[in-house]
């Protein structure tokens, strides 16, 4: 039950605020960032706690909020805000009539009509929520009995794409200015909250794509893509440099691990003026990105170029430097102020199955041997290998091992295809290349002779109920054990972190870095961690936000200042909306990919990228669905 | 060719074609100001709205970048369409009250427009010159400015980018307002405040296009000059 005073989300009316206290069945956001609030306006609607709350004035500020996101392009979205603003501040100096709430309205009801994106259709309708919930404000308003006050409102942008997004990027705006043909400004954009474009323009599983309004109407915008032609078009025009930090600061700061996470906090640190040193055990920078993701998805140039500019900032980045032992008196002695631990997740995990334990030659973990293979290590294709796991580093050494030419390349699963975390594209494409997919099969034993492999046996699975990551439970059939032949396993069903050598930080009991979720603070003073060796294995831009934040944290711990994080529309949906405008079906643009029968001979990039035009004409499809809520 | 239903006929159309195409096609009068049969359609005057039918329902759309589909239902001229016009030409005429092309549009559309009041020529964004600088010309001296969340511009606007233009006069050849003046005397041609050397053909001597636009078309065709010193007419 709700303790709200009046509520129009969703455009449902509820108002307890004339002892006529109706149940409340309607959803609406109950908590922002923990806090309660006195009053908030978005585009889905008003909900007062509050039953005094100066609507009238909330409205202004809204209003005022929204001109800002209001692109300018079409004739009726920011003329009519304007048209709203002049009417409200004639109102809010005691000059305004009965007649201006009627201009309001159809104001409001033309600009919801008319707008050329969903920005417009949909931003404009709580204004008339305001005036039914609380005509007697505006009329007191506009017979001079109240003023519309300045005050400080709360304000903040998501969009259904941009809540998906794990680093919350500004997404409908860097689409808008690739559409208008802004490509370094989209790219400087993207930058702010993502510095390795190119890597996740490839490599990312979008789960913004998934967002998309688009969706339900025809093919969600290709984001993914848009994002990576920024890149693409700023590096064939040469490389843009990242600005250099305009102040210098005396901290240093060490990060150990130069991967997503790791390279993020480097960028945002060094540009805040930090002396920022990465210390990394390979003999490159990238982290998973360069040594799990192979060149046909993330060509290596791609990953050293981004890296390269974050080095040209100032960032010292120690190759081939492998940290034994974390002692932090050491670093703190070499002046070090604070240190962030992105050392990832690499080390497999064992999968149960008899012999695993063995050593038997062609027996190598999934990130061992894609990280081998990275680093030039030779690799003798055999008759057949079969793979056993159903997620990204399972596909990736199967797409390799077709590649390198063995003959038979066969993937084990244990669920169905439906369960597969891998991205459904990477399934695809590897079907398409030749891999073999066995569903519903489980490892029992390596089988062996004379220390080499020569099959695995298996058993036959069913599906039970869903466990606790929602996925149905493979169970195994009894009695439905059979022998695979083959001459190499590569397991790859899970990596954990691989930090023996901290000693002094406290560990989850899942091995992995405990941390303070809020401020990345690991249970030693001024030590601070994030990434995988944080959250266990997870994606690129998980990575690249878990770098972002833990930057903004180290700096509010040197300069003493609280860090809080954003507030980003927790507890409400984008998703909502009451208006929607009419869009013409029109499919997303495609990127053309290389012919099955070329790629398998060579390691060349499958995905080929938009052109300017080709982006200019996708980035026309975003309907540009900013939310804007403002709230006291 | 699909089969539509537009203001009650019943008739074949282009596929592909958009509704304000076949309308047009038809001699259906819709009124347009940011649009240009050689551009791609940008849908910001929002004067073109027709009605179509979808999931059973009339919704409002711009007629310039709706293309046809088969069994489409569209009404042109209805009582809901032709307010959103007026609706759009009368905040246009809000924000532009002194634009002439603005007032005579607004006015046919049936806003009350106030004829003492000084006419002149004013940018309305309709994007029209950004279009055709970068999709005929392929030389995008013009961009929209880059706005949004935590860029504070208060009033978006057109950038002229002088070192990219060359001079060409597209985009005060489609500009619906007349605000991009193009000047010239003198063997000078002035357009967006950067003046421009004319060059003379090497027959009739006439001034016929600025230099920089002769170098520009040399370098995208391969071209020599000496060759495009000749006017079209002496050709």
């Amino acid at each position: 039950m709700s303790t709200v005073s009046f509520s129009s989300w969703n455009g449902k009316f509820v108002d307890n605020r004339k002892g006529t206290a109706k149940p409340v069945d309607v959803r609406f956001p109950e908590r922002l960032n923990g806090s309660k609030f006195k009053v908030l306006m978005g585009w889905n609607g008003i909900v007062a706690r509050d039953p005094n709350a100066d609507i009238p004035s909330i409205t202004f500020h809204y209003l005022k909020t929204v001109r800002k996101l209001s692109c300018g392009e079409c004739s009726v979205c920011m003329i009519g805000i304007d048209k709203l603003l002049e009417i409200f501040r004639k109102m809010g100096s005691g000059k305004g009539s009965r007649k201006d709430l009627a201009a309001i309205r159809e104001t409001v009801e033309g600009v919801t009509a008319n707008s050329k994106c969903n920005f417009g259709g949909s931003s404009l309708s709580p204004v008339l929520d305001a005036i039914r919930s609380n005509e007697a404000d505006f009329i007191a308003l506009i017979e001079g009995k109240r003023r519309l006050t300045e005050k400080e409102y709360s304000v903040d942008v998501s969009a259904p794409c941009m809540k998906a997004c794990p680093a919350k990027l500004d997404i409908p705006g860097y689409i808008e200015l690739i559409r208008n043909f802004r490509f370094r400004d989209s790219l400087n954009l993207i930058r702010e909250r993502c510095i390795l474009p190119g890597v996740i323009g490839r490599a990312c599983p979008a789960p913004c794509e998934d967002a998309c309004v688009r969706v339900d109407m025809d093919e969600p915008l290709a984001i993914r893509l848009l994002k990576r032609a920024a890149a693409d078009y700023d590096l064939e025009q040469g490389g843009s440099a990242l600005t250099r930090p305009a102040k210098e600061k005396d901290e240093k700061v060490a990060i150990v691990g130069a991967g997503p996470a790791g390279l993020a906090a480097a960028y945002h640190l060094r540009s805040a003026g930090y002396k920022v040193t990465v210390f990394e055990s390979l003999p490159y920078g990238g982290g998973m990105a360069a040594a799990g993701i192979p060149d046909y998805r993330l060509p290596k140039n791609i990953i050293n170029h981004e890296i390269d500019l974050i080095r040209q900032m100032g960032v010292d980045i120690k190759l081939n430097t492998k940290i034994d032992r974390l002692d932090l008196k050491e670093l703190q002695k070499k002046g070090y102020k604070a240190v962030f631990l992105a050392a990832g997740a690499q080390k497999g995990i064992k999968i149960g199955c008899r012999g695993e334990d063995e050593g038997y030659d062609g027996y190598v973990d999934g990130v061992e041997f894609l990280k081998d293979f990275s680093l030039g290590k030779k690799v003798e294709p055999r008759k057949k290998v079969v793979i056993i796991g159903g997620g990204n580093v399972a596909l990736d050494c199967a797409r390799t091992c077709v590649r390198l030419g063995f003959g038979e390349v066969e993937i084990l699963y244990r669920r169905s295809r439906a369960e597969m975390p891998a991205h459904a594209e990477e399934i695809e494409a590897a079907m398409v290349e030749g891999v073999k997919f066995s569903y519903l099969s489980a490892p029992l034993a390596v089988v062996s002779k004379d220390g080499r492999i020569t099959g695995i046996e298996c058993i036959k699975m069913k599906l039970g109920e869903p466990d606790e990551s929602g996925r149905r439970r493979p169970i195994p059939v009894k009695g439905s054990e059979f022998t695979l032949k083959t001459d190499m396993v590569i397991p790859a069903t899970g990596q954990k972190p691989d930090i023996s050598f901290l000693k002094e930080v406290k560990l989850t009991g899942w091995g992995t870095v405990h941390v303070d979720p809020v401020t990345y603070r690991t249970s030693v003073e001024g030590v601070f961690a994030g990434g995988d060796c944080v959250t266990g294995p997870a994606t690129l831009v998980e990575a690249l936000d878990a770098g972002n934040n833990a930057a903004r944290s180290i700096d509010c711990y040197l300069q003493g200042k609280k860090f809080e994080r954003e507030v980003r529309f927790k507890d409400i949906d984008p998703n909502e909306t009451r208006e929607q405008i009419y869009v013409p079906m029109k499919l997303a643009e495609k990127a053309r990919v290389l012919e099955p029968r070329t790629r398998i001979e060579s390691f060349v990039e499958v995905e080929g990228g938009f052109g300017p035009a080709s982006a200019m004409q996708e980035a026309k499809r975003c309907l540009r669905c900013y939310r804007v809520i403002v709230w006291e | 060719m699909v089969n539509i239903t537009i203001d009650g006929r019943k008739i074949k159309a282009k596929q592909g074609a958009t509704i304000l195409e076949t309308a047009r096609g038809l001699k259906i009068d819709i009124p347009t100001l940011c649009y240009h049969k050689e551009l791609r359609p940008f849908g910001a005057c929002r004067l073109c709205m027709v009605e179509v039918k979808a999931n059973g329902k009339w919704k409002l759309t711009t007629s310039c970048t709706t293309p046809v589909e088969n069994g489409m239902e569209i009404k042109t001229g209805s009582d809901r369409a032709r307010e959103s016009r007026k609706f759009a030409a009368g905040l246009l005429y809000y924000k532009y009250p002194e634009d002439k092309t603005v007032r005579e549009t607004a006015k046919k559309l049936g806003v009350d427009v106030d004829e003492k009041r000084a006419a002149t020529e004013q940018c309305i964004l309709c994007g029209l010159c950004v279009r055709a600088c970068r999709e005929i010309v392929d030389v995008n001296a013009l961009q929209f400015q880059d706005r949004g969340l935590g860029r504070d511009v208060e009033e978006p606007k057109v950038e002229f980018n002088p070192a990219l233009c060359i001079g060409c006069g597209s985009c005060a050849f489609v500009c619906p307002t007349s605000y991009v003046k193009m000047e010239e005397a003198g063997g000078k041609r002035t357009i967006w405040n950067k003046v421009f050397k004319m060059a003379s053909c090497k027959v009739c001597g006439r001034y016929f296009a600025p230099q920089e636009q002769l170098e520009y078309i040399s370098r995208k065709t391969g071209v020599p000059m000496d060759k495009l010193m000749v006017c079209v007419s002496c050709r």
